[in-house]
């Protein structure tokens, strides 16, 4: 068998640039999932490109405007501690504190999950519903995505070859919002069956921001823009909620799997976001 | 490629293939049997060590990102025939069983109370929920935990 | 038998014996051990559900640089295997029957390059239409996977009809057909289970090495070291006196590890390339090649007068066998012979059946056909309390089986604790106002409480046991009896030393090893406590009659004035004075007069068997067993709303295990079982699209975790003596998990009124019933 060759970069742009040589290289920073694929033979890349060592992708600030930046190494356990985000940005922390189990949040990193794109997994719906934007880099150029429009498909993202992320970002809620994680599993720590990551801010019992989004809903995580705005400036009573959950259950195409049928999914929606926005409501 | 670790407090220079994970190095180069294999996918904690104090699964790390960081095993738990509080509060409950899970069980908790002096019934469920048992069904071995807590100096 | 006042250790919850190894690491488990110049192996499974093997080529495989060694099942002899049927041989040889059948192996200098030679061993098959499902598989032009089935030597007197059914096994006692006139109310209903899989922490492996004499070594974590040497002999018709079976440390069996995983396999490579040789399955693989529970669906009637005294009852079952018989006649048999409970019913029909399907092979797995039993029985009886208004606990309370009362069959049952376990369950649980005027349930949940007895029998075949005095009065124990982590190493110790009063670490435990220890079955059937301590309980007393025999001699008086003492002394009764220590005794046998003190005792359990007059027994492996054991279980659940999951919050689970040698170590074997219980019958499913096992793996087959079951389960330990057991013990090993199952869907139905009758009871069964669909 041929030797794996192993990088350890210290700067962003040699990571880039080994990414860009090497055909077929990936990159690997907790290794949670690469890990598993490389035991399992899923994956047999002829290099990786470890992220570990670059300093600027392993830290957690706000930015402009109070956005929260998370840089693409930073492991789950690390997003769980810190008091800004469980204070100001609940539902990142939550979703963050959902993922499997200790031991691999201490070393599993947002980068490595966003770059996966499992909607079954707990941060994209979170980071959908935060409006978050994915900051992607390659030797040539930086952009950055909205993450409603960055997982595309089942285990598909809007990366090109050659591209990693380096970090997420999340925009400041609005005043008063309140952020929750809802997740279903069959058992702890398991994917979810069907998870609701949701926002929602009110004054004087009117909306002025409602963000809904489902995991393990179909292949990409699941939101409705237009039912949420319909709610903006109106109370959120349980008829709201119902029609709400309606539009969701509506968009949803979920997987049938051990972990539930579609059917079975589809028939959870109305009653998890119900649960979820009557919690946010109290 | 050399990966040089260090393993229970000793330096070790290994040759390794870079798809090699920490597991595979413990226990095939380095002889340290102690850390089991039970999934290969970081699903049931067998494979459990600490690094850098946090529990984590070798078999989801490669050995050759761990230069430069102190790993410890349940090799490196007891202070020679001397066991460690979590390693007596095992074997007084009855905890252990088959005791293949055993090595995980105790490094999670080891890591626990380094962290935590005196957790709560929940805090130590959460803290062992990644950590699967077939034997016991789990009331021992979080007694165990209890009981070393216990123990452990404030 | 030794009836002595328990001695030092019995009774007492002292740590394992080989708990130093275990918490420092330093337990051995066949994957640890290496030997010099060790080859690694790995296994071919079919790719196809069905087929006829056409040829083969090696060629490729052998070129990998490497590869020491390819094997194909063609390749080898006729040699057919099995446990009641021999139906297999060591690798698929004309057919394939399943996919992940063993199908070739090979040795290998690395596991990578064994597994990558796996995918270079061109194999030609004639695929064959496949059956999946047990009522397809029994229809007229079904596929048929074993044609020559009549051929296929049995050591039993099965009973069997073409279809690819491999067994039939009947039991019956009174006049069912005519007893259900007598029935004021009779309750029917059908109820289906699954597969599990054992989920043994350690995968199944074997470590094979050939000395030059042509005697082979196997290291294995095997639950029979003896079942183990015979089927390495069967297969490779290799005289046992040239097979040597160790057992490693084992990592959990369950009853997975009772029969061949790959030690016949390993055998054959290490012959093959003159290496010592070691094939570990990874977990997928064990998933896919090893065996799980047989799925079973169970049609149970029963009949009652209307104050509740149970009249007539009738089973009827069919178990999947998969694709080789493996222990289905055994499983069958068992699950049909204790359809009846352990209640007073005086009339009893029951029948199984296993069937073949195109799956992976079902077999042993703790229980052993009871849990698929008890589940129809106890859901069907809770029905019947509904109907007959009465609490589903009286209701048993009323039936129970008591002291003196005899089994289907006639085995007169002398030692039955069961009332006294409903009674300690009803007390501990506070069954009446959890049942009646529960605290109110977390809001979004609705809770509930459920009750399940069960029967199981601790015992079965063969065993022996040796002790030997040693020169300074400590004792070596020889039994050949694995310890598989329940605690039988230190069960037996304890037996041995207070039999012989002296304390535990006098006791040296010699390690399961075909070439020193006596003949053992195995471990499984709940029987190493009591049919193994008897046998060690029996030596023992042989040594202590040596013992006063020597000292006798000594003392110049008569044996019968003599007696043993604790702390290792024999002395003259009532003269303290006159005492000499066991070491003592030893020099004096080993020098002067008698030789060595060595006891053994040769044991098969000896009860009565079915009596043909009273009851008709058919097609059924056995006629006698062991002793019974009876247990009731207590679940309190909250189920969500929302999502349909159960939650079990609180478990109580009461054993008569005559006496708990270690309590601790009793303690552990029914939290244990209850958990496993609360997997089988919440989460755990092989599920399979065709004839694929579609959640292979640890991610998508969810055993239970620390936060997913209680903390709070409750081992009630009831002890009514045993007059065979040693010290009056019988097992627990099984019975842990035999009835979480029903009182689970029995506190469903006391939570949400859905009667549930296919398990598991996930999350979106429990959801979807109480929606009212289908």
């Amino acid at each position: 068998m041929t030797p794996l060759a192993y990088h350890e970069p210290e700067s962003l742009d040699r990571a880039l640039r080994l990414l860009a040589d090497i055909e077929g290289a990936r990159c690997i920073a907790g290794g949670q999932t690469l890990v598993a694929m490389l035991n399992a033979g899923l994956v047999e890349p002829p290099a990786l490109v470890s992220l570990a060592r670059i300093a600027e992708l392993a830290t957690i600030a706000r930015g402009p405007g109070g956005a929260l930046r998370i840089g693409a190494t930073v492991t789950h356990e690390a997003v769980t501690e810190s008091d800004d985000v469980a204070r100001n940005f609940p539902l990142i922390a939550q979703a963050a504190r959902a993922i499997a189990h200790p031991a691999i949040r201490s070393f599993g990193t947002i980068g490595g999950a966003v770059a996966h794109g499992d909607p079954n997994a707990d941060y994209p719906a979170a980071l959908v519903a935060s409006d978050a934007v994915i900051e992607i880099a390659s030797g040539g150029r930086r952009r950055s995505v909205p993450a409603g429009e960055f997982f595309r498909d089942y285990l598909t993202t809007a990366l090109e070859p050659g591209e990693i992320v380096v970090a997420v970002v999340i925009p400041a809620p609005p005043v008063g919002a309140r952020g929750l994680y809802l997740k279903f599993a069959r058992v702890d720590g398991d994917y979810a069956t069907l998870s609701v990551a949701a926002l929602l801010a009110r004054k004087d019992g009117a909306c002025t921001h409602l963000a809904v989004a489902l995991g393990s809903a179909g292949s990409v995580p699941v939101r409705d823009r237009n039912a949420e705005k319909k709610r903006i400036g109106k109370k959120l009573d349980d008829a709201a909620i119902a029609e709400l959950g309606a539009a969701l259950a509506a968009r949803c195409d979920p997987v049938d799997d051990v972990r539930g049928s579609s059917a079975y999914r589809r028939g959870l929606v109305p009653g998890l976001v119900a649960k979820t926005l009557k919690i946010l409501s109290a | 490629m050399q990966v040089e670790l260090n393993v229970n407090g000793e330096q070790a220079s290994l040759m390794l293939d870079a798809r090699q994970t920490l597991l595979d190095a413990l226990r095939v180069q380095l002889g340290l049997t102690g850390t089991k294999l039970g999934c290969n996918q970081g699903v049931c904690g067998a494979c459990t060590v600490l690094i850098d104090g946090k529990p984590a699964r070798s078999c989801l790390v490669l050995a050759a990102g761990c230069g430069g960081r102190k790993i410890v095993t349940i090799e490196g738990i007891a202070d020679g025939a001397k066991s460690s509080a979590v390693q007596q509060a095992f074997i007084e409950t009855g905890a252990v069983q088959c005791g293949y899970c055993t090595p995980g069980m105790i490094l999670t908790a080891e890591a626990l109370l380094r962290k935590r002096k005196r957790p709560g019934l929940d805090e130590i469920r959460e803290a062992m929920s990644g950590n699967l048992c077939r034997c016991s069904g789990y009331a021992k071995i979080i007694d165990a935990v209890k009981l070393a807590s216990e123990r452990v100096p404030a | 038998m030794s009836a002595q006042s328990p001695a030092n250790a019995v009774g007492q919850g002292v740590p394992r014996l080989e708990v130093r190894e275990k918490v420092f690491g330093q337990a051995q488990y066949v994957d640890d051990m290496v030997r010099p110049r060790m080859l690694h192996g790995a296994v071919l499974g079919s790719p196809i559900p069905h087929g006829r093997i056409k040829s083969f080529d090696k060629s490729r495989a052998l070129a990998l640089p490497g590869v020491k060694a390819v094997i194909v099942g063609p390749e080898l002899p006729a040699h057919h295997l099995g446990a009641f049927i021999k139906d297999e041989t060591a690798l698929a040889r004309e057919k394939v029957r399943y996919i992940g059948d063993p199908v070739a192996a090979v040795a290998a200098v690395d596991l990578a390059t064994a597994r990558k030679a796996l995918g270079l061993i061109d194999i030609e098959y004639e695929e064959l239409p496949a059956v999946f499902d047990v009522d397809e598989a029994q229809k007229p032009g079904a596929p048929l996977l074993h044609e020559n089935y009549e051929k296929y030597v049995k050591v039993y007197p099965a009973e069997f009809s073409g279809r690819n059914v491999l067994t039939i096994s009947t039991v019956s006692e009174g006049n069912v057909d005519q007893a259900w006139a007598q029935c004021d109310v009779i309750v029917e209903g059908v109820y289906e289970s699954p597969a599990q899989a054992h989920a043994y922490l350690e995968t199944n492996g074997a470590l094979a090495e050939f000395d030059a004499a042509g005697k082979v070594t196997v290291w294995s974590c095997t639950q029979s070291i003896f079942k183990m040497q015979a089927a390495i002999s069967e297969a490779l018709g290799l005289p046992m006196a040239k097979i040597r079976a160790i057992a490693t440390r084992v990592g959990g069996g369950f009853g997975g590890k009772s029969e061949p995983g790959t030690q016949i396999i390993a055998v054959m490579l290490a012959q093959a390339t003159g290496r010592p040789v070691k094939v570990i399955l990874s977990r997928d693989e064990d998933f896919t090649m090893m065996r799980v529970r047989h799925p079973a669906k169970v049609r149970v009637k029963t009949g009652a007068k209307k104050d509740g005294t149970l009249v007539a009852r009738e089973f009827d079952a069919v178990y999947d066998a998969g694709a080789y018989a493996d222990e289905s006649p055994g499983v069958v048999g068992f699950g049909v012979l204790m359809a009846r409970g352990p209640y007073r019913v005086p009339h009893v029909k029951s029948v199984g059946r296993g069937v073949y399907t195109n799956k992976l092979r079902t077999g042993a797995f703790r229980g052993f056909g009871n849990p698929q039993t008890a589940f129809a029985s106890e859901a069907n009886l809770d029905d019947l309390a509904a109907k007959l208004g009465m609490d589903p606990l009286d209701l048993r309370l009323k039936n129970a089986m008591r002291p003196g009362d005899t089994w289907v069959g006639g085995q007169k049952v002398e030692a039955c604790g069961l009332v006294e376990c409903l009674e300690k369950l009803r007390k501990q649980s506070d069954w009446d106002k959890r049942r009646n005027s529960p605290a109110p349930a977390k809001p979004g949940k609705k809770r509930g409480i459920g009750v399940a007895c069960l029967s199981h029998i601790s015992g079965v075949l063969a065993t022996s046991a040796i002790v030997r005095l040693l020169e300074d009065g400590s004792f070596s124990l020889n039994t050949g009896a694995v310890d598989i982590g329940q605690g039988s190493d230190t069960t037996l110790a304890q037996i041995c030393a207070g039999s012989l009063r002296v304390p535990l670490e006098r006791v040296n435990l010699v390690n399961p090893d075909t070439d020193a220890s006596p003949y053992n079955w195995g471990t499984g059937a709940s029987r190493v406590t009591y049919t193994v301590g008897r046998a060690v309980a029996s030596a023992s007393d042989s040594v202590a009659e040596q013992i006063k025999q020597r000292a006798s001699i000594i003392f110049e008086c008569a044996p019968a004035d003599l007696e043993l003492r604790e702390g290792g002394m024999v002395g003259v009764k009532g003269v303290p004075g006159k005492v000499l220590p066991y070491g003592a005794v030893a020099g004096f046998s080993h020098f002067v007069v008698g030789g060595p003190i060595i006891g053994t005792t040769a044991l098969m359990f000896d009860g009565p068997g079915f009596d043909p007059k009273r009851a008709l027994l058919r097609g059924v492996p056995f006629s006698n067993l062991g002793a019974y054991v009876f247990g009731a279980q207590a679940v309190e659940i909250e189920i969500d709303e929302v999502t349909g999951k159960v939650e079990v919050i609180e478990a109580w689970s009461a054993h008569d295990v005559g006496k708990a040698i270690n309590p601790q170590s009793v303690e552990g074997q029914i939290q244990g079982g209850v958990v496993q219980g609360i997997g089988y019958a919440l989460t755990e499913s092989v599920e399979w699209d065709g004839g694929r096992v579609v959640n292979p793996t640890f991610m998508d087959y969810k055993i239970p975790g620390a936060l997913d079951v209680p903390y709070a389960i409750h081992p009630i330990i009831v002890e009514h003596p045993e007059a065979s057991g040693p010290f009056g013990a019988k097992g627990v090993g099984e019975p842990g998990l035999i009835g979480v199952g029903p009182a689970i869907r029995n506190a469903i139905a006391h939570a949400v009124g859905v009667r549930l009758s296919v398990m598991p009871f996930s999350a979106e069964r429990v959801w979807t019933a109480m929606r009212g669909a289908a």
